[in-house]
This record gives C-alpha cells, sequence and structure tokens, in this order.
C-alpha cells in the first residue's frame, strides 16, 4: 500500500506540471522598419528635453540610432514658438521656459532629411505634490509605497518615473595601485560606490473610478530581501507627473503591450503609435505621444540600519578568492587593466616583500559597476 | 365510442370465456339474400336462430350481403354472405356471433392472456383505426396490421410512432426507419418520432441506428395508424463505435454540414486529465477549430466563437466551459446526442451566424432505477435515473464535481498553492407521458465556477438554464412542442489586495424564451416544418462596487440593456423525385433594443470619441431604441447520383442579435455580451455550401467532400487598445467589421469493424476586413487580415482498434497550422527603456499544431444481466510531449526584449479513470 500511495503521488506531481514557458525566436524579421521615435514632453516650468530616434531590430542590442540634426520647436495654439538645441546628438533642449497652462502646446520638428512632424495640440496637466513615500518590510522584499492627492480632484491620471540610487562596495578593497611600472598608494578610492538605475517598468495609476482624487499606496517599487541595493544606503527619486486621458491610455496601452502580455487572459498586443504625425507623409508611422505638464518630485532613503537584521544581501559579486603575485611575475600581471593589486603580501614574521596580492579589476574597482562620486544629495 | 364498445366487448368476451358450457348443434337457415345492409340481414338471421349477433355498426357502414341458403348451416351463410367483404365472424358456446372486421374475434382467451407481452399482442390483433391506441410492436415474426382495409385515401396511409429502447422506455433519435421497396425512409426525431407515408400493402420496416440492434417489423398497411417499436440496446457496443447514427445517413439523408455524434463515441476519444469531453470531440471534427488546447471557444468554419448557438434540450448556455475553458461543462453521463449544424442550418434555428450545437439528455430510464458514474484524477461525477410511473414518466439528475484544489496544494509554485479552483454542474430531467399525444419534458441545467488566485484575485461565473417542452400530437401527421426556455449567466470578479481599492465586478445576462414547434407530414412528398419564437434578452453589462468599510471604490454601473428577438418560420422538405429532395425555408427575424436607455448622439461624421457626444436621448421604458428585421433563407438540395453516392449543396443566411466582446486571445470568462443598438448592427451571415457524399462496402466507409464560401457582415472588431469592461459610451471603442472564409472539408470515416474512426483534412482560410471609419479607426489600413481562427491545414485522425470485446485502443493525431499573431517588428526607446513595435494585426503564425494522444479502453464483463457494469480508461495526452504553444508574446525584461511561447499541456499527461453503470 505505501508503494502505491507514493506510486500515485509521484503520477500527480508529474500531471500537475503542464504549463511551461519557452524561449520563442522567430525568424528574425529581414529587414526591420526605421521609423521616427520621438520621446519627451513639454515641460511647463523648466527646460523641455526632446529625443529623436529611430526604431531597430528586435534582435538588434545595439545603442538606439539616433536622429541628429532635426529642427525643433515648441510651439502654442497662439503660434508663439520656442527653440530646442541640439546638445547631443538627437537630444534637444529649450531654454528654461515657464509656460502659460492655459494654452495648449504642440513639438514641431524638421528631420535632416527635410520631413516634417507635429505632434497634436495637448493641454498642459501640472502636477500635484507627492504627499510621501513609504516602505515597509513584507515577505516578498522591501515595498514602496507611493501617496499623492489633488484636493481639487482634476489631476485623476498619474505616472511616475523614477531614479534609484545605492551606496555598494566592491568585493575586495584595493590600497594599491601599479602605475607606470611602480607600486604606490592608491590615491582613488575605487571601493565605496554609488549604482544608479532608471525605472524600467511604466507606472501608472488613475483615480477616475473613486470618489475623491487620492491615490493612497501606490505599490510603486519592490526591492527583494537579498537585493543589494539595500545592503548600505538606497534612495530613489520619484517624478510625478499629470496626465490626460488620452495620454494615461497611450501609456497604459505601452504597458500592456509590452509589459502584461502573454498571460492567458491578456489582450493581445496592437500597433500602438502616438500623438505625433508625420505632415509630409500622413501613413509614415511615428512613434511617441507629447504630453505637456510640470513634474514635482520627492526623494526618500533607506539605511540598511533601518531594516531588521535578517536580511541576506547578495553583493552581486562571484569573485575567486585574492591570488598573490610573486615579486617577478608583477610586470608582467599588473600592466594588465584586468587585475588590480589589493595588498603587499610579506614572508612569514619578517618584513620582507614576497609579492601582492591581486584581484580582476571587475571586482575590485567598483566604477565598473556605478561612479564613486558622491552624490550631492547623498546624505 | 369505438374504443368503449370494444373494451366492453372485451370484458364481455372473458366472462363468457370462463363461464361457457354445453354444446348444441347448430342451426339452419334459409332465404335470398339481397343488396341487405349487415344489420338488415343480422335482424332476419336473428329471427331465424335463437344466436345472437355483435358488431360494431360504424366497421360494417356500406357492406352489402348478398347470398343465397337453402337450410344450410348457420356458419356456412355466414361465411358464404361475408366472403365479399373483409368482414369476419366467430361464433361462441353462448350462441353469441361476433363480427369484426377482417380478423375473427377469439371467442377464448389465449392461455398466455395475462403476460404482458401478450396484450400488447391481443391489442395490435384488433381492429386499429386512426385514432386508437399506437400498437406496442415487439415482434419481429409477427405480421401487424395497421388501419381498415380500404379506408385509406388514394390508396396511401402514413404510419408513425415512436422508436423507443426496450430495455429503458427511452426514445432513440436519429435512428432510421426505413422500407426497402419502395426505398422510402427518414430519421427519427429528438423524441424518437417517426412518420412514413407509403402506399397501402405489406412491407418489412427497418429499424436501424446506433447502440440498438437492428430491428424488422412486418407491417400490414391499410391505412393511417400508429406504431411503437420496441428496440434492443446493443449491449456490446464495442462493435457499433459509429460516428453517424445511420449508416447511409451521409448519403442518403437530407442534411449536409451536420455532424452527430453519440456519447459512446465521444468516450473514446483520449483528452486531458481522462475528463470525457463533448467539446474536445467537437473540435476533432472537420471545420471545428479552436484558438488552441485549454480553449473551448469554438470556431466553426472561420466564424467567430460567439457565433454559436449552444443549446442544452432547448436552453441557451453561454459559457459551455469550466475552468476557463479546459474542461466543458456538460456532465457526459446524462447526454445522448450531440449534433453540431455547421451549413444548410434549419428553419427552426436561428440567433447564431456560424453554427447550432445541439446538445440534448437521455430521457431517464422508464423501466427501472439505474445509474451510472465516474471517478476521475480532476472530477467524480454521479448519474441517478429511473422511472416515477414506469413506462410513462423517469428521472434523470447527474452531478460533477471537481476537487483541484488538492492538486493545487502539491505545486511548488507558492501563488499556484495559495490559488484555489474549483467547479461542478447539475443536470437534472424529467420527462412525463401523459397519454399517448401529450408528453411533458423539464430540464434544468447549473453549473457554478470559481477560481482564486494568490494574487487576490478570485473570479466566479455561473450558468443556470431550464427548459419545459410540453409535445403534442395532433394526429398521425401533426405533431407540435411548444417550448419555454430560461437562461441566466453571470460572473464576479472580486479583488480584495488593498483596502482602499477592493471592489467587486458583476456581469449578467438573462434570456427568457417561448417557441412553438410544428411537424407537419403532409404526404410522402412534402413534410413541413413551422413555427414561432420569442425571447426577451436581459444584460447587466457591468457593474463596479466597492467592498469592505475602507474601499474608496465608486460603485460604477452601466445602464441595463433589454432587448426582444422574435422569429417567424416554416419549411418544406419537398422529395421532387425519388433521388432529388429539395428543403425549402424561410425564417424571418425581428429585433428591437428597448428602453429604459440613455443613448449617446455623435457628431455626424466625425469618428465617435467621448469628444464628439453633441447629446444624450433618454428612451422610456419598453420604448424601442433601434429596431432591426429581415429574413433568413434555408434552402438545400439533395440528389442521390446512385444508390452509395449524393451530391447535396444549401445556401443559408443567419441573422445574429447579440455579440461577445473579447479582447483576448482565448475565450475568457471575463467576456461579456452586447446586445445589438443603435450602433451595434446585427451580424448578418451567408453561406453557401457543396458537397459530394460517398460510401464504400456496404456502407462501412463513408467519404465525403464539402466546399463552402461564408460572408460576415457587422461582426464586432475593437479598434487598438479598446477598452470593454465598464465603458460607458462601448460604441466608441468598437467597429463593424466583415469578414468571409471559404474552405473545402475532405472526410473518411469507418463507422465498424476491428479498426474504426475518422480522419479529416480541412483547408480553409478566415479574413476580416475593418475599412469602416477614419484612418485610426481602421485595422491594417483596412485590408483584409487572417482571422483568429485562420489555420489553413488541419488534419485530425480519431481511430480506435479493438483487439477484443472488452478490450480496444484508441489514437488521436491534430495537425494544424498555427495560428496568427502579432508579432514585434522593432524596437525603440523611450526614457532609456526598449519598448516593442508591433506587426499589423495577425500578419505572423505561432508554430505549427501537433499532438497524439493515445488511450486504452478496458471493459468489464459483458453479461447482460450483472449487477454493475464497470470500465477503465487509461489515457495519455500528448503522447510525444510536444510543447505546443499556446501562447506568443514578448517582453521587456531588464532593457531587453524577448520572446516566450506558453505551453499548456507541455508533456504526457497519464490519466486514469474508473466508470460504472449498474
Amino acid at each position: 500500500m505505501p508503494r502505491l500511495h507514493a506510486y500515485l503521488l509521484g503520477l500527480l506531481l508529474w500531471l500537475t506540471l503542464p504549463g511551461c514557458v519557452d524561449p520563442f525566436e522567430p525568424d528574425v524579421i529581414s529587414s526591420p522598419p526605421s521609423y521616427l521615435v520621438v520621446s519627451g514632453f513639454i515641460n511647463l516650468s523648466g527646460p523641455t528635453t526632446i529625443r529623436l530616434s529611430r526604431t531597430q531590430g528586435v534582435a538588434n542590442t545595439a545603442a538606439p540610432a539616433v536622429e541628429a540634426k532635426a529642427t525643433v520647436t515648441i510651439r502654442d495654439e497662439a503660434g508663439t514658438s520656442y527653440t530646442l538645441t541640439e546638445q547631443t546628438p538627437g537630444t534637444y533642449t529649450s531654454a528654461a521656459l515657464s509656460l502659460n497652462p492655459a494654452r495648449k502646446y504642440q513639438v514641431r520638428l524638421r528631420t535632416a532629411a527635410g520631413r516634417d512632424y507635429a505632434s497634436a495640440l495637448v493641454t498642459p496637466k501640472p502636477a500635484p505634490p507627492i504627499d510621501k513615500i513609504t516602505w515597509a518590510v513584507e515577505n516578498r522584499g522591501v515595498q514602496l509605497y507611493l501617496s499623492t492627492h489633488d484636493a481639487s480632484n482634476v489631476t485623476r491620471y498619474y505616472r511616475w518615473t523614477y531614479t534609484e540610487t545605492w551606496e555598494f562596495h566592491s568585493a575586495y578593497r584595493s590600497g594599491l595601485q601599479y602605475v607606470n611600472g611602480r607600486m604606490e598608494p592608491r590615491t582613488e578610492d575605487i571601493f565605496q560606490c554609488w549604482g544608479t538605475a532608471g525605472s524600467i517598468t511604466i507606472e501608472l495609476n488613475s483615480t477616475a473610478r473613486l470618489n475623491q482624487d487620492v491615490v493612497a499606496n501606490y505599490p510603486l517599487i519592490l526591492l527583494p530581501p537579498s537585493s543589494v541595493k539595500l545592503r548600505f544606503k538606497y534612495s530613489v527619486l520619484v517624478r510625478q507627473y499629470a496626465q490626460t486621458p488620452e495620454e494615461y491610455a497611450y501609456w497604459e496601452q505601452l504597458k500592456s503591450n509590452t509589459e502584461s502580455v502573454g498571460g492567458l487572459f491578456d489582450p493581445v498586443p496592437t500597433q500602438l503609435t502616438g500623438n505625433v504625425q508625420c505632415l509630409t507623409d500622413a501613413s509614415e508611422p511615428v512613434i511617441g505621444y507629447v504630453g505637456a505638464g510640470s513634474v514635482t518630485e520627492k526623494r526618500i532613503f533607506i539605511a540598511s540600519t533601518e531594516l531588521p537584521l535578517t536580511q541576506r544581501y547578495e553583493t552581486g559579486y562571484n569573485c575567486a578568492a585574492p591570488d598573490t603575485v610573486p615579486l617577478p611575475s608583477v610586470p608582467a600581471v599588473f600592466s594588465s587593466p584586468a587585475v588590480l593589486p589589493l595588498y603587499t603580501v610579506y614572508a612569514p614574521m619578517s618584513n620582507t616583500i614576497v609579492g601582492y596580492s591581486s584581484a580582476s579589476t571587475e571586482c575590485t574597482d567598483c566604477r565598473r559597476r556605478g561612479t564613486n562620486v558622491r552624490p550631492d544629495f547623498w546624505q | 365510442m369505438n374504443y368503449i364498445y370494444r373494451f366492453t366487448l372485451l370484458i364481455g368476451l372473458s366472462i363468457l370465456g370462463f363461464g361457457s358450457y354445453g354444446q348444441t348443434p347448430e342451426p339452419v337457415v334459409s332465404g335470398s339474400f339481397q343488396g341487405l345492409s349487415l344489420e338488415q340481414f343480422v335482424r332476419q338471421l336473428e329471427a331465424q336462430t335463437p344466436y345472437r349477433f355483435f358488431f360494431d355498426s360504424a366497421a360494417v357502414v356500406g357492406v352489402q350481403i348478398t347470398a343465397q341458403a337453402q337450410a344450410q348451416p348457420l356458419s356456412l351463410v355466414l361465411q358464404q354472405a361475408l366472403a365479399a367483404s373483409e368482414l369476419r365472424f366467430a361464433i361462441d358456446e353462448e350462441h353469441n356471433v361476433f363480427i369484426t372486421p377482417r380478423q375473427a374475434v377469439p371467442t377464448e382467451l389465449p392461455t398466455d392472456y395475462f403476460r404482458p407481452g401478450a396484450v400488447a399482442a391481443a391489442r395490435a390483433a384488433e381492429n386499429t383505426p386512426a385514432a386508437s391506441p399506437p400498437v406496442r410492436a415487439a415482434n419481429v415474426a409477427r405480421l401487424y396490421e395497421i388501419g381498415r382495409p380500404g379506408a385509406a385515401t388514394a390508396g396511401k396511409a402514413t404510419l408513425a410512432g415512436h422508436v423507443r429502447e426496450a430495455k429503458s422506455g427511452e426514445p432513440v433519435p436519429g435512428a432510421s426507419v426505413y422500407v426497402e421497396a419502395p426505398a422510402v425512409g427518414v430519421s427519427t426525431d429528438q423524441f424518437g418520432y417517426y412518420a412514413l407515408t407509403l402506399p397501402a400493402g405489406r412491407y418489412t420496416l427497418n429499424i436501424r441506428g446506433i447502440g440498438i440492434k437492428n430491428t424488422r417489423r412486418q407491417v400490414q398497411l391499410h391505412a393511417d395508424g400508429k406504431l411503437d417499436v420496441e428496440v434492443e440496446e446493443d449491449i456490446t457496443n464495442l462493435k457499433e463505435v459509429v460516428i453517424e447514427a445511420e449508416k447511409d445517413k451521409n448519403v442518403a439523408g437530407m442534411q449536409m454540414g451536420l455532424e452527430k455524434l453519440d456519447i459512446k463515441s465521444i468516450r473514446q476519444v483520449p483528452t486531458a486529465f481522462g475528463e470525457t469531453d463533448i467539446l474536445r470531440v467537437v473540435l476533432t471534427l472537420p471545420g471545428v477549430k479552436s484558438i488552441g488546447e485549454g480553449s473551448t471557444g469554438l470556431s466553426v468554419r472561420g466564424g467567430a466563437t460567439d457565433q454559436n448557438l449552444i443549446l442544452f434540450n432547448d436552453a441557451t448556455v453561454y459559457n459551455p466551459s469550466h475552468l476557463f475553458g479546459f474542461f466543458s461543462a456538460f456532465n457526459p453521463d446524462v447526454l445522448k446526442t450531440v449534433e453540431l449544424y455547421k451549413s444548410g442550418i434549419p428553419a427552426r434555428f436561428g440567433g447564431r451566424l456560424s453554427s447550432v450545437l445541439d446538445i440534448a439528455t437521455r430521457d431517464g430510464n422508464k423501466k427501472k432505477l439505474s445509474g451510472s458514474g465516474g471517478i476521475g484524477a480532476l472530477t467524480s461525477r454521479l448519474t441517478l435515473e429511473g422511472p416515477i410511473i414506469k413506462d410513462k414518466s423517469s428521472f434523470l439528475i447527474g452531478a460533477r464535481a471537481s476537487y483541484s484544489d488538492w492538486l493545487l496544494r502539491l505545486l511548488s509554485n507558492q501563488e499556484l498553492r495559495q490559488s484555489s479552483a474549483g467547479f461542478y454542474d447539475l443536470s437534472a430531467h424529467l420527462s412525463h407521458e401523459l397519454n399517448d399525444k401529450n408528453t411533458l419534458y423539464a430540464t434544468g441545467y447549473l453549473s457554478q465556477d470559481r477560481f482564486r488566485l494568490a494574487s487576490d484575485t478570485s473570479y466566479a461565473y455561473q450558468n443556470r438554464s431550464g427548459s419545459l417542452k410540453w409535445k403534442h400530437i395532433f394526429g398521425n401527421k401533426l405533431y407540435g412542442v411548444l417550448t419555454g426556455t430560461y437562461t441566466n449567466y453571470e460572473y464576479q470578479i472580486a479583488s480584495e489586495g488593498n483596502a482602499v481599492t477592493s471592489s467587486e465586478l458583476t456581469f449578467g445576462i438573462r434570456q427568457l424564451g417561448a417557441q412553438a414547434d410544428f411537424s407537419y407530414f403532409h404526404n410522402a412528398k412534402h413534410t413541413l416544418d413551422f413555427g414561432a419564437s420569442t425571447l426577451r434578452y436581459r444584460v447587466q453589462p457591468g457593474k463596479l462596487v466597492p467592498r469592505g468599510g475602507e474601499s474608496l471604490v465608486a460603485t460604477d454601473e452601466l445602464a441595463r440593456e433589454q432587448a426582444q428577438e422574435s422569429a417567424l418560420y416554416v419549411s418544406d422538405k419537398i422529395e421532387v423525385t425519388p433521388r432529388l429532395a429539395v428543403v425549402l425555408g424561410l425564417r424571418y427575424s425581428f429585433y428591437q433594443a428597448l428602453g429604459p436607455r440613455e443613448v449617446n448622439q455623435y457628431l455626424a461624421g466625425a469618428p465617435r470619441t467621448p469628444s464628439t457626444i453633441t447629446d444624450t436621448l433618454r428612451y422610456g421604458a419598453g420604448t424601442s431604441l433601434a429596431t432591426y428585421h429581415g429574413p433568413e433563407y434555408r434552402a438545400s438540395v439533395k440528389y442521390a447520383v446512385s444508390d452509395n453516392s449524393s451530391v447535396k449543396a444549401s445556401y443559408n443566411r443567419t441573422r445574429q442579435y447579440i455579440s461577445q466582446l473579447s479582447n483576448t486571445t482565448s475565450l475568457s470568462p471575463t467576456d461579456t455580451w452586447k446586445l445589438s443598438d443603435a450602433y451595434v448592427r446585427p451580424q448578418v451571415g451567408d453561406q453557401v455550401a457543396l458537397g459530394y457524399y460517398r460510401n464504400f462496402r456496404h456502407n462501412t466507409i463513408e467519404t465525403s467532400v464539402e466546399a463552402y464560401y461564408k460572408r460576415m457582415r457587422d461582426f464586432v472588431d475593437y479598434k487598438s487598445g479598446a477598452k470593454l469592461l465598464l465603458n460607458h459610451h462601448l460604441e466608441t471603442d468598437l467597429i463593424n467589421a466583415q469578414g468571409k472564409a471559404y474552405g473545402v472539408e475532405f472526410s473518411i470515416r469507418k463507422a465498424t469493424g476491428k479498426i474504426n474512426g475518422w480522419l479529416n483534412y480541412t483547408y480553409s482560410r478566415s479574413w476580416v476586413r475593418a475599412n469602416a471609419g477614419s484612418a485610426a479607426e481602421q485595422i491594417n489600413r483596412g485590408e483584409y487580415y487572417p482571422s483568429n481562427f485562420d489555420k489553413p491545414h488541419d488534419v485530425t485522425l480519431a481511430g480506435n482498434y479493438r483487439f477484443s470485446r472488452r478490450f480496444s485502443t484508441s489514437l488521436n493525431f491534430n495537425y494544424s497550422t498555427g495560428r496568427p499573431i502579432t508579432l514585434p517588428l522593432a524596437r525603440y526607446y523611450v526614457d532609456d527603456v526598449a519598448r516593442v513595435f508591433y506587426s499589423d494585426r495577425n500578419a505572423y503564425r505561432v508554430p505549427d499544431y501537433y499532438r497524439v494522444d493515445f488511450a486504452m479502453n478496458i471493459e468489464g464483463g459483458h453479461q447482460a444481466k450483472k449487477l454493475a457494469h464497470s470500465s477503465w480508461t487509461v489515457a495519455i495526452y500528448n503522447l510525444t510531449g510536444r510543447r505546443n504553444p499556446y501562447s506568443v508574446y514578448f517582453r521587456s525584461q531588464g532593457g531587453q526584449i524577448k520572446g516566450y511561447q506558453l505551453s499548456i499541456f507541455g508533456q504526457p499527461i497519464p490519466t486514469v479513470t474508473y466508470n460504472f453503470k449498474f
């Protein structure tokens, strides 16, 4: 009987593993289209940045092809225009402007190839301030929540982006540097660094169905319990945008198109373009939605000392133990940029230098994963 | 009157029979009787003898007696006098003379009079005018005389009656009842009723059908009469694993594009988790497709999943699936037949564009209490049936429940472990024969599903339906059925994660209907069907309510919708020549969307968006806000090229006034139904079909080729990114699209023998075009694009090999072209995150679909008298473990776009099911 029982259980486990996900790589679409992509928004108070780029093949992991040498202007419904200048190729920035929120705005541009494009005239939506960003330690990790409200009940549609910054240390501390054939004390700290990352998912919420324009504890960011970001200190700057219903619908669609497709009951992806049109050829697809409004920001910090001691962090480094380089090999080994000296190795019970311990640059130089310049906001 | 007379006669006979004594010599009579009526003749004889005469005066009208007698014995004179007529006489010991038509009354009771079977025989032997109760024929050898000689007009008579199963008393539908010379045959309808019009004469009536023994009856047909035939169940049904009820129906039947399955062949097809599943089996039929496995949304000949009328004993079922479509919601044990009409849809059906799936339950055993059931990996089921009044009324009740929760608990995935899923369904059916002319049927159906995801969302949905039928036989040639139906479907989605946003979304649709259907067998050349129906819809399109005191969710309720759909129809089946038959039908349907409603008015000429609303009109309760009506033509023709081959063609138009709104690839329980209104026009479909049918080897191998072309107008499509739930101006997100579909279906079936089963190949295409309105509203620039169901090549094999009567194996093979999908064409960056630009809608395809299933059926002993019959089914679903993509999707992860395919049944799935019957 017990054997039969085990057999039945095994059978059941086998039969209950039905769902499986495999990679799907269709034959690469031979000639990927190169459509103009317009990203950015018209900032009512401050500089406006518009980026122009081109679409590329799905399998192409190269940096996006930018659209340089275009003329870009902001225009209001009365015809007043403000010019944007190209800072780096493909990135166009205006002076710090203070635009009248009662007017409608659009972006007009002409590419180097002489084609004209314009976004639709949009009503600007000023963003209310973020009330608070709170966090809680939960089973799944540290969850950050955002709360905001608009007492006048007009904002209703919100979008957020954020930039995370965290302190981290490399796997090994290097006290030495090998410069011009000489071993000398390290002058620059490459052990303590700050990492930074932007938001990857589209974060949206609407209060249109609520009686009051209140966003209460919107779950914005989830940091897994082992996240390296929480090891020393973590900070996040959240930017809040207010949107028109149309713009919200666009972002919601973009999110569902690329973030929540494929579940059994998710909607089918759709061809999504935006509110920019080619004036020269109306049938040319143009991608991007240019909205208008203002941004509000809020920053918080989370220090590891505020977290329970049970947190176990992953360093993200998977490094071999340091290796001692004997003196004769020093020039050959340390002339390579892939290896860095850590500290001096002496013979036992003496002051005689026998060599230097070493580790890979990847494991030693934290600048490979961030910057060692302390951010000016860092507390 | 007649009846009472004969009854008293019988009583009298029995008394006389027991109390007769003595023997006196027969008296003699003399006289010349010229052209006397029987009454006059008898009066003269009574004057001359002590004998008393008995006869039915109605039966002797018009009889003329001419005889000469010179002191001859009474019996000799009577013999001489009655010789010219059909009358016979009998003389008993009490000096009584009985004159009856055709057959002499037995003056003594038969020795086996008190055995039930013999009563029927005795009754059959009597004179049986048209209005008398039907003869129950159970004897092959005897000759059943129907009607009084010479009573038929123009030498033709109609023989009608029911075919019933001897053991359970269940009607046998779809059995063919035919005579060989002249070749005239019909198939029994859903009540097991048949009517044949033949010239008077002697015939051998053949009854053949699935699961019953081939049966013959000898009939002497004089005039209109009734003959109920009891047939025996073919217990060793392993032999009769046929899909068509009648062996030559394929060729000889009028209907084309009809697929008929009985529960025995349904059981043989291996399925996932060993659940006998009618919709899965329907999916193996030519011309029927689904989006993928794990979905029971049917696409029939390129139509959409909402274009199928699914009837459960005439009541509509809106969601025929359990567990989001993994199982169909019908308990196999209560089912009798499943019929799928793909073309040439009869005029009595309407309301859906593509097909009618007519599911009928059994009536229940009228003779004794019995039951059946099964134990499977996910569900168990039990069915009980039996007589309430023997031979008159019966009940059938079946229940099925799942216990999948404990399976989920065993999973390693925490989210799934915290989920729960369960379903059950109940079916109950009552039938009661009030008398020979009136029968009542009642059916109730309930199915309930609930599914709770760990992510704090719970889904639940329910189907409730019922039907009440009254069948009345007006006469041999006319019968009618009055049906009332009720259907209710609703779902609830509760979200309880955050106390502030806890809410519940509900949807419901209710449908009340009444219909009257009549069949009139005018003569051998004309059979008329006509009737009327009306349906009242009530839809609650969506309602969001807060849950819990902390919830800030505002109640949001869409206005209720109501509508009335009515139809009248008539169709005539005309046998032009023995080879050529035509069915001409017309259905006229009429639809009104009714208030109270508020209807938005939009700026003329501009695309409908919330910003172009100019006004809102309010319609009062019961006022019509939109009216649509139109004819639906139904015509088909059959020409028998030879005895074993025929050509059929059909044309039908269908209209559909209710559409399903679904934005997802598979059918999901969150799909809602939308009634046609001022902006959503009814869908109209036209289909022409042509088929060639040929049978080989004495009808054991059936082959067919059917080609069709279909056009659909005004079916609902969506703008990109349409919002379908809780949308107060839904018309701004919907577009009226057009579709066309065409294809050829090849089919080979072998119904009997050690190897049996079917093999189908279908080539078909299905296209959609949304070219109305502005460029932004058009899809793929207004060009035709492949619909979600466009799978050009499709091969299905359902095979069965019988090693012995107790052991058989089944093999299923499926291949089809991958379904169309929308692929990402290019990537681009917004805010430094890669996003995807998708291709035209449905421009590419997922990999081809391929699956093999295997099953073994082991039957218990075949002793007919055994207390309980049991069987085991061991099945392996997806034998080769192919990972067929159910869904393909792309996700932006860490700035990289990766494609994934999700397969639902990616491994071989073995199951064991135990079935029993008592």
